[in-house]
């Protein structure tokens, strides 16, 4: 019969208390003000009944050697090291999980997000102490949350056919050409950019490695066959060479210039986009920075958004191009 | 898995001689029902991209067999009297129709919306199902 969340509340709370080293040998009575303290109704009778079953043999109990020490009048366990997690998280790794667990609820909605909960509860709840149900907190964390995008219902279905590696048919619509297309995709990677989900893989109607913005995808299904799996080095070279997802049609990965005024060049020395970013300064504060990277449109989207601040100047078809994007 | 039980995916490519808009993209075919997966784009001579509907008879026929696979139910689309209307020239909308499972067999398929069909009408013959085209959909 599975332990229930209370018990496990009040094994994690015990444990705990045992364990301190700062204060060691808990009383019974203290053993209760902690299990209150956490919300947990409780009496002497129940932490003995617990303490008992805390004694129990795996996978039952925890065999935790606990005992009552008439000397210090309090319990404690025989074997100091012992806890009933085999885990023993301390208090910065538990707050780590928190804050990683602030940033899957970024991802909300899916039901991924709530599975994850759901284990972190079980992790915390055997580790530390309570976890925070319902509970309405202060963010102390924020990203840009937007209201949830088309298509992001597929993100679980996709997740999963990369993990899995299954391949999927979708419909596609082309924004830009305005139709729709049957597509399969055999898919390794889920990416983000700038609040947008992409679905990256290889597409069997392109015969080359593909990228579709998941608010464009339709009606997802997972297929039975053979999954075409892609060299790990091109899949990982894929965005490592980029900004930005779409690739300019036809563009290699090259050498990009761009001018760039002062007050720019604190934000691009701020926040580097791309780690092959490199900045000469001059004395006006004015600077040359050049990428090595695949040119995308994001890329010169983002060097037109700086207005006269950003000019590109290598390479001469670029300059070109980004006057016609204009 | 025995075909009984199979399902199959079709992918469509554009169909010679027949209308591109709705483009016809997919058929599902299910021991339970049949599927088809359609997209359509608003075009520039309608006033405001129009309206789409579909009518309440329509049906699929199978070469070599006499009966009519009636229209079950819709997602995206609205059965007629009702309609869907656009906002724009611009629009589009993907949508399905999804009928009585037809059996799973080499066969063509047509889909009839009405059996003396004006322009306005989702009209499609002489889809080609091959079994060994089909995509065994996973679960």
């Amino acid at each position: 019969m599975p332990v229930n969340k209370n018990a496990l509340l009040r094994y994690s709370i015990i444990d705990r208390l045992v364990r301190n080293k700062y204060k060691p040998y808990p009383t019974m009575e203290e053993i209760i003000e902690a299990c209150l303290e956490q919300h947990s109704v409780t009496s002497s009778e129940t932490i003995q009944k617990d303490m008992n079953h805390m004694r129990r043999p795996r996978p039952i109990g925890y065999n935790a050697p606990i005992y009552f020490d008439r000397k210090f009048q309090g319990y404690a366990y025989s074997e100091p090291e012992f806890s009933i997690s085999s885990l023993a998280l301390s208090s910065e790794e538990v707050g780590a999980i928190r804050e990683t667990l602030d940033l899957v609820k970024m991802i909300s909605g899916t039901s991924m997000s709530e599975k994850f909960n759901s284990a972190m509860e079980k992790v915390l709840s055997i580790t530390f102490e309570d976890f925070p149900e319902g509970e309405k907190k202060q963010a102390i964390l924020q990203t840009m949350q937007p209201p949830k995008a088309r298509g992001f219902e597929y993100f679980e279905l996709f997740y999963s056919a990369c993990r899995e590696k299954i391949p999927v048919s979708f419909v596609h619509y082309s924004y830009k050409k305005r139709k729709f297309n049957s597509i399969i995709i055999h898919p390794f990677l889920i990416k983000e950019f700038e609040n947008k989900w992409y679905i990256v893989g290889y597409s069997e109607k392109h015969a080359s490695i593909r990228i579709f913005g998941m608010d464009r995808v339709y009606a997802p299904i997972l297929l039975d066959k053979p999954f075409i799996k892609v060299a790990n080095k091109k899949t990982d070279d894929y965005f490592h060479t980029m900004y930005g997802v779409f690739p300019i049609p036809k563009a290699k990965k090259q050498k990009i210039k761009i001018r760039v005024s002062s007050l720019a060049t604190n934000y691009f020395q701020a926040y580097p986009i791309h780690e092959s970013q490199k900045i000469i300064k001059f004395p006006d504060g004015f600077s040359n920075i050049t990428f090595q990277v695949v040119p995308t449109i994001e890329l010169v989207r983002l060097f037109l958004s700086h207005g006269k601040q950003v000019q590109v100047i290598e390479p001469e078809w670029l300059i070109d191009f980004s006057t016609k994007l204009f | 898995m025995t075909t009984e039980n199979k399902s199959l995916l079709f992918e469509i490519p554009k169909l010679e001689g027949s209308r591109s808009n709705p483009r016809l993209l997919r058929v599902i075919v299910t021991s339970t029902f049949t599927r088809i997966d359609f997209g359509y784009t608003t075009p520039w001579y309608y006033e405001s991209g129009g309206w789409i509907k579909i009518a309440a008879k329509t049906h699929l026929v199978v070469s070599g067999n006499e009966k009519k696979f009636l229209l079950k139910d819709t997602e995206g689309i609205p059965i007629a009297p009702k309609k869907m209307n656009f906002e724009s020239t611009e629009d589009w909308q993907f949508f399905s129709l999804f009928f009585e499972p037809i059996p799973l067999i080499d066969c063509e398929l047509s889909i009839i919306e009405k059996e003396n069909p004006t322009e306005k009408d989702f009209n499609y013959y002489s889809i080609q199902l091959l079994l060994s085209e089909g995509l065994t959909i996973l679960g």
